[in-house]
């Protein structure tokens, strides 16, 4: 091979490495972020939970004994049980009316950004600033829900007293912060449907909740399958709206897992070890869960 | 020529002697008890910068903290960074903070018994008589329980007692009390209440602190200065007490949501006595500076219930410097600075705080307004049973034990619980803290 047949190559090979090289410099800076935010942080984590410390400054190593410690824990059945509750309801009910209300607004011909946008707007809002906003308005003796409840007869429910009512206030407020998000992913997928498909089957004489049950869910199933995924996280990761609307609250009721990790890990007495215990606890459920949702939803589209 | 150079050669060696003093030793107290700093210190701290972690009641502490920090910064030269914290998240923070190694240099602190460990000798850089510039009862939190040495001093005395709302007192033809016991303040919340039509009769703030207050009325104590527990001693007292209070909330005269709708959050009523939706509001003289800016209604400070006592229930807040701090020195000269007569009285005066100090609480502080009011907390300070300060003698215990009493109030109000047990689960947890502290 002659001299210019060689450099020929030579750049060839260059700049096959760097097309090859090209993707992983452009993910670079943000997996660096990832790794340093959320996968350093983990291990230390995982790392922390065989450890006992009250100061954050001095580790004792303690085997399994946070793990054993949170599992004879008595208040931990009260949170999986509380965790569990609202992760269904939650769940259950957000991919429901995202649904419905993706299925509405894709309909809709008049004001259609006006009515997406209120549609969104509560996940434009801090979850702390939602929790303080329904702490006011679910007030049994002066909030307006139960100032218009009397108005028309239906007495002053307790919302944020009565331990079933609290799980039921913060899987409502839970369910409205979120069902936004949830209905502009849904709508995306519905509007990716190719219309011609819908406009045969109206012209076979399919009706419209035919044509959805038969073709719109079907070809959803993907789409929806994200939202239970996330559903699912967020619904085991739910904290934030919880605590400044009910602070887990009354009598523990609306205690989940993440408050029981902020208070073993944060409040007064601290215990980093068995915060992290639980954190480690939390993930492997999340993992389980969506791995679980993620084959279920694999082994429906083989079929 | 000659002399001047000498004059300069002997300034320097002065101030290089007075540096060596200083890092082998400290501050001496003798240089600390006085009002300025040497020309050393002064070289010395100009241009550092110090962490002031803050929080405030009132917008009135807030500014007066402010101008102090100005002043202290012409004075020495240093920056002082004033970091202002939500009380709710006081402690969070701190701990965090400190478990990040990201520690202030000098804290305002709720319960310093929690940062024993990271605070500053302060012995060592004020000297051992610092001690007895302050009240010797409000000391007892900021002394370390082994060593014996200040680690902190107390900032101001809280003194926890009833607010009323004057207006609707008149309205209700019910006379403004100026002693009364548990059993006419609820009849006189109650009257007043169906007089005016207000949602409730009473509240409290949402904290065992306040609640301890109306135990020690009937003479119920948790600990003892000796650190033992002496609640089985008075357990149906106690059981009076928390029932006067948990059959307002059951009744609904006082307000349920608040206390049980807020987890295991502090949380205070404040709100609702300013919108008139109380008569009675308990809680203590920290208020007072809110109260007169926020409260577009008359309202008076008045004595505490008494049963077999009167009076308050100790309680203040702290100044701590951190052992942490790269500028030690200067953390413990701020802290001194903040708590000397002088500042002290412009925040008393200012915030309507009660001062802390042997010589303010000896020539008594001179309100502009609200003095009636500041009055009545002094009066019941003076009253509050030597008993009531025992629980300081287990300073790392003692928010934690108020945080209990708090959740079983809770349990007790939702019917979850009775009185009587609640004082009985309260005794077996406390046994079982002190077993642990002893270990």
């Amino acid at each position: 091979m002659n001299s210019s047949g060689n450099t020929v190559n030579r750049r060839r090979s260059v700049i096959n490495w760097r097309r090859r090289l090209m993707p992983y410099l452009f993910v670079a800076p943000n997996m660096l972020i990832f790794l340093t935010f959320i996968i350093w942080p983990a291990i230390r984590g995982f790392q922390i939970s065989f450890l006992d410390s009250i100061d954050g400054r001095t580790f004792t190593p303690v085997g399994t004994g946070n793990y054993r410690a949170i599992f004879g824990d008595p208040t931990v059945a009260e949170v999986a049980k509380n965790t569990a509750t609202f992760v269904v309801f939650y769940v259950i009910i957000s991919v429901v009316l995202s649904l419905a209300f993706a299925l509405i607004v894709n309909e809709q011909q008049f004001a259609k950004g006006f009515f997406r946008a209120i549609l969104f707007l509560p996940v434009m809002l801090s979850p702390v600033v939602v929790g303080l906003i329904w702490n006011d308005v679910l007030d049994r003796k002066v909030g307006p829900l139960n100032s218009l409840l009397q108005a028309i007869g239906g007495g002053s429910p307790g919302w944020l007293v009565e331990p079933k009512l609290g799980m039921i206030a913060v899987i409502f407020v839970g369910v409205w912060v979120h069902l936004g998000f949830y209905s502009i992913i849904l709508l995306a997928g519905l509007q990716g449907i190719d219309r011609s498909l819908l406009e045969a089957a109206a012209m076979d004489g399919a009706t419209r909740p035919q044509i959805i049950r038969t073709i719109i869910l079907p070809l959803l199933k993907p789409t929806t399958l994200v939202i239970l995924i996330l559903a699912t996280i967020h619904g085991f990761q739910s904290f934030d709206f919880i605590y400044t609307l009910t602070g887990g609250g009354p009598l523990g009721a609306t205690t989940l897992i993440v408050q029981y990790i902020y208070d073993r890990a944060f409040q007064t007495p601290i215990q980093y070890g068995l915060g992290s215990a639980a954190g480690v606890i939390l993930f492997m459920i999340i993992f389980a869960f969506t791995a679980l949702n993620f084959l279920l939803g694999k082994k429906r589209e083989a079929i | 020529m000659k002399i001047k150079k000498l004059r300069s050669k002997i300034a320097i060696a002065a101030s290089l002697v007075l540096t060596a003093g200083l890092v082998a030793t400290g501050l001496p107290s003798a240089q600390a008890a006085g009002l300025q700093p040497t020309a050393a210190q002064l070289a010395a701290w100009k241009g550092k910068e110090i962490t002031y972690y803050f929080y405030n009641d009132s917008q009135a502490e807030l500014d007066t903290t402010k101008a102090q920090i100005a002043d202290f910064e012409k004075l020495t030269g240093a920056k002082v960074k004033l970091d202002v914290i939500p009380f709710t998240s006081l402690d969070t923070q701190l701990q965090a903070r400190l478990a990040a190694g990201n520690a202030p240099d000098v804290g305002r602190l709720n319960n310093p018994g929690l940062y024993i460990k990271d605070s500053l000798d302060l012995e060592k850089y004020l000297g051992r008589k610092y001690a007895a510039e302050f009240l010797k009862g409000s000391t007892l939190q900021v002394t370390h329980p082994t060593t014996k040495k200040l680690i902190g001093v107390p900032y101001d005395l809280t003194v926890n007692g009833p607010f009323i709302n004057v207006d609707m007192f008149k309205k209700a033809g019910v006379p403004v009390p100026t002693s009364w016991n548990w059993t006419e303040l609820v009849a006189a919340g109650k009257k007043v209440q169906k007089a005016t039509g207000s949602e409730y009769a009473f509240a409290i703030d949402k904290s065992g602190h306040r609640v301890s207050t109306v135990m020690s009325h009937f003479g119920a104590f948790m600990v003892d200065k000796n650190q033992r527990n002496v609640l089985p001693t008075s357990k149906f007292r106690a059981e009076k007490a928390i029932k006067i209070i948990t059959d307002l909330y059951k009744a609904d005269q006082a307000p349920r949501d608040l206390w049980i709708g807020t987890g295991t959050k502090y949380s205070s009523p404040t709100a609702i006595f300013l919108a008139q939706q109380t008569p009675i509001f308990f809680s203590g003289n920290w208020q007072v500076a809110a109260l007169a800016k926020d409260a577009k209604f008359d309202f008076a400070a008045v004595p505490n219930p008494k049963e077999l006592n009167a009076g308050g229930w100790p309680g203040g807040k702290f100044l701590t410097a951190f052992n942490a701090s790269k500028n030690p020195d200067l953390a413990a000269y701020f802290l001194y600075y903040l708590a000397d007569t002088a500042q002290m009285e412009q925040m008393d005066k200012s915030a309507f705080w009660l001062p802390t100090r042997v010589d303010l609480v000896g020539q008594g502080v001179k309100y502009a307004t609200r003095s009636a009011d500041m009055a009545v907390f002094q009066a019941d300070a003076a009253k509050t049973p030597a008993a009531a300060y025992g629980i300081q003698s287990v300073p790392t215990l003692t928010g934690l034990i108020y945080n209990k009493l708090r959740d079983l109030m809770t349990e007790v109000m939702a019917g979850k619980i009775t009185a009587k047990q609640a004082v009985q689960l309260q005794t077996e947890w406390i046994d079982a803290q002190l077993a642990t502290l002893k270990k």
